[in-house]
Parts: structure tokens; sequence; C-alpha cells
């Protein structure tokens, strides 16, 4: 009872709360949800989104904003086709050219809020238009097929049986555990995000921060670019379209504040998958495109809402459990 | 003489009121009058039982040290406080201000120590706000009648200015002319003026004091609030001195001298138990030398001791915070040396100020000391991580035991080992910061109001890890509204005006009385150091 307590106390407790409610929900709804197939199926469609929602949370942890990754997916997966197969590069060194270029561009994300003193959601509503319109500009508005033999290997490739995809989520999300958790930088990320001026006061360099913050957003942008660029082993201006708004629906699902501070990257990842599980079940029951939309808002609303009053909820259920615990003891 | 007292309703000016016999009319019955008003915040009686009668054509001014309780009572007369005992009476009527526009209804006008206008809008705009003319027929706003209405109200005023000019392009006296006029215009019966001049030049104060005595002869009240006693001598008809949320003496000027003013400010105070120890060395730890900047620092010279405390008097406003920001990088420094521990420093931002052992306990803790989204130890650690770096890692295991070793210390409580600091009490909240700055081996400790609005026991807590501090060496600046404080645990005491220092001299060489005399302007020879008394 006392670690049942400590649950409802503890900050993934909401998100995975959903996941569970959300995977409960489709699985009674359908008996496809549950098959093997299916199951790899969802872990191959979130992790673009995931991988990306990486860089949004850490912005967001600072109390800023990102809505560029969209289109830098986009901008990514055209560069890659374009180094490759027009100007036949190897593929390693374009991945790897493409990965600077995004972790470049969140550079340029991050000096317009750090140095150039715009608003985060003003910067990167800019960079949001101008990115995509790189992305038209270098493919000349037409996707660009077949990039590389050896490029679709990457998407879907198993080590041990495992998909790719979910390795690269695994290890992203544990390096970003560790970061976040256990390094100065990471520590000064939810310092700046909670209290920019003490944070300033205790000597941290908050620029940097907020300059780091957009970099890593524009490396993951980049490798879920990539990515997806890897899954149809082509690049095209319109990938990515709307991707910023479940990247982030993802962090505010996981309990992020927007008002910078609170959050942590596993509820992310818990955020990620619901939004996944539930745009799976609506696909396996056939619901239409337009109803998917409507219940992705629906969600975000749910999610935050309910985070809203859960401080009241979870302090109710794990004042019952302590209450009764104290009464058995 | 009497008139009917009547209902006022909210948002409507007063305007019922017709001139009374003005002037000396000491026995008709006051504009407002109030009975034995008390109010409490947290921790502070700020007022108790205060009573006091406002008359028409009577400029009356209340005196008092920082923290006596005189912005407390002027916001309960402009409905911005509710005090929780005590009746307000306006003309014999007793009323009850919920709101501040209650305030205005009842033709209260209030002119704040902090400016109230929208920086965005233009003068008119300003001084018609939330109450445009509107016209007649459509409904729609009248802007020629609101400019011409606003140019009438400067005229009238002698302040020369364009009704159109946008607020935030005027200079701050300007602004404060602004809020004046404003105030002026709402035909209000009863002017608050909350340190009307903080940010008036001489002229200025001069042609706002004119401003002043026009008011009184077409009847009104003012209620005039400055700790300058220079100026109140020149202006006010009547005197009430607080001290400690309680009056002292109300007077007619005739009957009063400055020094006595200044014994009343200054009080007897209930004796204090201040743990003072002495371990200034002779090693000097800062050096400051011809300290300018743009934010009013007007030429700054001191050496401060390890093991000194070395405190900054003077009045709100005087430059004292603003020393700090200089010498702590966050104001960009226009003239001057520093020189810590016989090194040259100059910091460009309070990274560099940090790194060089500077610390800095900031006044308002809540918004620029604390991380509410932090327990404890995180909060302490902040400013040093690198010491509890394995490798390229943080220990959380090393900042634990950090943190309980700092809790124990500086006797805080346990429960911010487990929980977020918002939910400590102020004086636990600033043990956390004073401790993430011993965490960090600081060799100079900037505190900035470190008791204000702690109680008494945090209060002592606080002085004793000041005495710790000290003992190690660290030399402290000491920043404090407090004077009794401030006199008790420096060692030497600098009295801040305009940005400048008028007087250094040892804690036990003053007292209170010399220090408010000097840091108001009360005395005559303008702190060269020769005080004769």
């Amino acid at each position: 009872m006392e670690s049942l307590a400590r649950f409802f106390r503890s900050p993934i407790a909401g998100p995975l709360s959903a996941l569970i409610l959300a995977v409960i929900v489709v699985s009674l709804s359908t008996d496809r949800f549950f098959t093997a197939q299916n199951l790899a199926n969802v872990s191959l469609q979130v992790s673009g989104v995931a991988i990306a929602a990486i860089g949004s949370t850490l912005v967001i942890l600072t109390a800023g904003i990102d809505l560029s990754p969209g289109s830098l997916v986009a901008l990514t997966a055209s560069i890659l086709a374009v180094l490759v197969k027009i100007l036949g590069l190897p593929l390693p060194l374009g991945i790897v050219l493409a990965l600077i270029m995004g972790a470049g561009l969140g550079a340029v994300n991050g000096g317009l809020v750090a140095y150039g003193r715009i608003p985060s959601f003003i910067a990167t509503l800019a960079t949001f238009s101008i990115f995509r319109g790189l992305a038209f500009l270098v493919t000349k508005g037409t996707p660009i097929f077949s990039i590389s033999p050896n490029l679709d290997r990457l998407f879907y490739g198993r080590m041990a049986g495992i998909p790719l995809p979910v390795i690269y989520v695994a290890v992203l999300y544990s390096i970003t555990f560790v970061f976040l958790k256990y390094t100065s930088p990471g520590r000064a990320i939810y310092a700046v995000g909670g209290n920019e001026s003490a944070a300033r006061l205790s000597g941290i360099q908050v620029k940097r921060i907020h300059l780091l913050v957009f970099v890593l957003a524009g490396l993951t942008a980049a490798i879920a670019g990539v990515l997806i660029a890897a899954r149809l082993n082509s690049g095209s201006p319109n990938y990515g379209v709307a991707m910023e708004l479940a990247t982030i629906a993802a962090a505010v699902i996981g309990g992020a504040s927007l008002a910078g501070g609170e959050g942590n990257i596993v509820s992310t990842l818990f955020g990620a998958l619901t939004v996944a599980v539930v745009q799976n079940g609506l696909n396996l029951n056939a619901v239409p495109a337009a109803f998917q939309n409507i219940t992705l808002g629906v969600i975000i609303v749910l999610a935050v809402g309910v985070d809203m009053w859960s401080g009241d909820v979870g302090r109710g259920l794990s004042r019952v459990f302590s209450f009764r615990r104290k009464e058995s003891g | 003489m009497a008139i009917p007292g009547r209902v006022l309703r909210r948002g409507r000016a007063c305007q019922t009121l017709k001139p009374l016999i003005s002037h000396d009319s000491q026995d008709s019955r006051p504009l407002w009058e109030l009975r034995e008003i008390s109010k409490a915040f947290p921790g502070v009686q700020a007022l108790d039982k205060v009573s006091l009668s406002l008359r028409q054509g009577q400029i009356h001014a209340l005196l008092g040290e920082n923290g006596s309780g005189k912005t407390t009572l002027a916001k309960c007369l402009a409905g911005a406080h509710q005090p929780d005992s005590g009746e307000m009476l306006l003309q014999g009527e007793p009323v009850v201000l919920d709101h501040p526009l209650d305030a205005v209804a009842h033709g209260v006008a209030t002119i704040y120590q902090e400016l109230s206008l929208v920086p965005a809008l233009t003068v008119a705009e300003n001084i018609f706000l939330g109450r445009p003319l509107t016209k007649a027929k459509t409904g729609l706003i009248d802007w020629e009648q609101m400019r011409r209405m606003t140019r009438v109200t400067l005229q009238e005023l002698a302040i020369q200015m364009d009704p159109d000019a946008v607020v935030q392009s005027l200079s701050g006296a300007e602004q404060q002319l602004i809020e004046i006029a404003k105030a002026i215009s709402l035909e209000s019966s009863l002017v608050i003026m909350d340190e009307p001049t903080a940010a008036l030049g001489l002229a200025e104060t001069r042609r706002l004091h004119e401003l002043i005595r026009r008011l009184t002869k077409r009847g009104k009240a003012i209620l005039y609030i400055s700790h300058r006693l220079d100026e109140v001598f020149q202006i006010a008809d009547v005197i009430t001195v607080l001290k400690d949320g309680l009056r002292i003496d109300t007077s007619p000027l005739a009957e009063l001298d400055m020094s006595d003013v200044v014994q009343m400010m200054v009080g007897i105070d209930i004796e204090q138990h201040y743990p003072k120890e002495h371990n200034a060395r002779s090693e000097v730890c800062l050096q400051v030398r011809d300290l300018v900047t743009e934010n009013g620092v007007n030429g700054v010279s001191f050496d401060v001791h390890a093991g000194e405390v070395f405190g900054l008097g003077g009045m709100v406003g005087a430059g004292r915070t603003e020393i700090a920001r200089a010498l702590y990088g966050v104001d960009r420094l226009e003239g001057g040396t520093m020189q810590l521990f016989g090194k040259s420093v100059r910091f460009s931002a309070p990274t560099e100020a940090v790194a060089a052992g500077v610390g800095l306990v900031p006044e308002n803790r809540k918004a620029d000391g604390l991380f509410f989204n932090f327990e404890g130890p995180p909060n302490i650690t902040i400013s040093r991580l690198r010491t509890l770096l394995r490798g390229p890692f943080l220990s959380l295991v090393a900042e634990r035991q950090a943190g309980r070793e700092y809790v124990d210390r500086l006797r805080i409580t346990p429960t911010s080992l487990e929980r977020t600091v918002e939910f400590l009490s102020g004086g636990n909240q600033q043990k956390v910061v004073i401790a993430r700055w011993l965490f960090s081996k600081a060799k100079l400790l900037i505190l900035d109001e470190p008791t204000q609005g702690v109680d008494i026991g945090a209060k002592l807590e606080v002085y004793r890890v000041i005495n710790e501090l000290t003992e190690q060496g660290i030399g402290i600046i000491l920043i404090s509204s407090d004077y009794p404080e401030l006199l008790a645990i420096s060692d030497r005491i600098a009295i801040i005006r305009d940005g400048r220092i008028l007087h250094v001299a040892p804690a036990n060489e003053l007292n209170e009385y010399k220090l408010l005399s000097i840091a108001s302007g009360a005395d005559a020879s303008n702190g060269n150091g020769t005080l004769h008394m």
C-alpha cells in the first residue's frame, strides 16, 4: 500500500495511467490490437514522433517552445536525398552531414532566442516556415525516391529480433534520462525553466542553456527526419507536416509544464505512446481521418485538464491508501 | 455644516462634495476620519489602532521609517487593503472600501510609489483609463474631447506635454506628473501621494509643491507620504509620525522641529537581542573605487574587510540595491575599479562574479533566489555543481549528503530534503539561499534585506549564520532597512543617498537618530561627517 501511495504522487503516475487506459480501451474495441504484427507496427509508427519529442521536451523544460521540428524533419530528409541521390555522397557521410545540419539549424533557433532575444514562439514560427521553404527549394518541390538501397535497412532492420527504431528510441531516451538527471547542464535546464532570474543570479549561463536545448531539439528532429527518409527510402518536402503538434502533445500529455521546470523524459515517451495507441485503435476500427484529428485534440485537453485537477485526485488517492495503511498498522 | 451621507455607487466619481469652509477649519468635521485602524500581515502587525483625521484644504504628512506602516495606511484608504478592524468615516458616515474602485467612487485619488500607467498608451488614454469619454449619440470614444480635457488638465498644472505622446517615451519624472494629473482629473476630494518626489528632480519637486498648494486652495485634502524630512517641512500643515504600526504623534507643523520628528521616528526600541560577534580581520576582502553605473550609482568607494559585516544604510531607492547589482555584474559599470583579495576583477555577468567567489542573497527571494521546482538540496548545490561530479555525472548521493549537512548546520527544517522549497517558511527559504553560498564557498556575500518578512526566531537564526560566515573570514555586505538590525549586526556602516556614500562610520559610533538624519536629508550638514547634536 505504501508503494501504491507513492506511485500516485510520482510524476509518471498520470501519463502511465493514461497509456494503460488507452491500451485497455483499444484492446477491448478490437482483437487485432494485441497481435505481434500490430504492436510492431505501432512501435515503428511512433519512433519518429517519439525521437523528435525529446527535443520538444527539452525546450519546454526551459519554458520555451519549438514549432520547427516538423519542417526540420522535411528539410533533413530532403537534404539527405539530395546529398546521396543527386550529389552521390556515400550514405554514412550523407547521414552525418544531415544530422550536423539539423543541429546547426537548431543553433539558429537557439541563437535567435538566446542572443537575438526573440521569443521562442516567434523565432521558431519563422523557422517553421523557412525550413519548409528550404526543403522545397533543395528538392525543387518534388519527392526524391530510392535514395539508397542500404537506407531502408536502418528502419526495417532488426537487432536480436527487435526492430531497430525501437532500439533507437530506447537508446536516445536512456541517454536523455541520464543527461537530465545526472549532468550539470541537465540540472541547469530545470533551473532555467524553474526560475530564470534565480538561475542567472546563481551563476548559470542562461543563454548557453537556451542555445543548448535548441541545438539538441534540432539534432533529434534531424534524427527523426533521417528515420522517416529511411522508412520510405525517399526525401520529400511534405514530410513531417503538423509533426510539431504531435511532439508538443507528447510532452504535454507526459505532464511537462509549458511554464518550464516541470516534466520528465520518461513521461514524454508515455505521452507519445498514448497518442500512437489511440491513433492505431482508430485505424483498426476504420474511423475516418477527420475523427482522428478531433480525438488527438480531445486527448490533449483531457491530459492537461486531468493534470490540473489531478493534484486533488492524486493526493486524495494517496491519502486513501496511506490512511488504510495506518489503520491496518 | 452637515452634508447628508450618500451611498455612492462604484465607478462614479464623487461630485457631490461642495467645498466646505476650507483652510483653518479645525473645528469643522474632518473630511475623512480613521478610527483605530488595525491591519496585520503574516508575522507583522503593520498597523495597530491608528487614528487619523484628514481635513479639506490641509496637507497632512505621514512620516515614519521603512516598514512603519505608512504605505499600509495609505492602501487602506485607497481600498487596496482592507483593515482587520477599525472604522473609516467620510464626512461622518462610515464607509467600507472593498476595492480600489470603491475608494475612487468615494473621491479618493491615489498616486502610488510604483507608477500605474500603461506604457504603450498615450498621455490622454492613460488619464482617462477605464473611463473613456464617449459621444452621446454613437457611444464611440470621443478622442477630440479627451484630448481637449487632457490639455486643460495639463495646463492647469502648468505641465508642458503632448496629450498624444506615448507614455513609455517620456521620462520617469514626466510619467510621475501624468500620474498626478490623472489623480487630479478624477474630481477627487482626497489625494494620497506616496513618495511622489522619489523620481523627481529639484525643479520638478518645486513645481509639484506649487501644484499641491493650488489643490488645497480648491479645498482638496492631501495625504503626503515621504521620508524626505526637508520636503515635508516645506509643505505640510500637519504631521503624523508612525512607528512599528503605532501612531506616535500628530501635531501641526508649527509645533514641531525636525529633530523632534526624527526622535519620534526612531523611538525607543524594545530591547532586542542581537547576537553580534566581531570577526573583522585586517585583510581587505573587497576594495571598490569610484564605482559608477547607469542605474544610479554615482561614484562609490569603500573597503570590506575579511570577516567584516559592512552595512549599507539608506532609504528605499537611495541606491543600495543598485550598488549590489553593480558589484555582482548585473548592471554594467561605467567607471570604477574593484579588487577581490588584492586581485583586480571586473564582472560583466553574475556567472563571473559567482566564479570569483561572490554570492548574492537577493531582496526578493521568491522571484530571484529560489527554484520552486526543486527540493532543498538542488537549491543549495546549484551554484557549485562541479563538486558533485564523479566523472561526467552528478552524484545524487553526494548531493543528498551535502543537503543534509547544510540543513543541519543552518537548522533548516528537514522537510526541505523531501519537498520543494515552495512549501517552506520564509525563514527556512532564506536559509536555503544562504546555504547555497556556503556550499559554493563564496568569499564575499551580499545580503539584500536578508530578514525581510521572516519571523523573530528566523531572524536570530540568520544573525547566527552571519556570525558563522564572518568567523570563516567571509566578507559581508549587508543591506537592511531595519535600522536597529543594521546598527547591531554591522561592523561599519556606509550611509547612502542618491547613489552616493555620504558617510562611513563604525556602527558603534552611529545610532538610529544619526543614521536617519543623514539618510533622510534632515541633517543640515548633509552628511559630511560633522554632526552636531
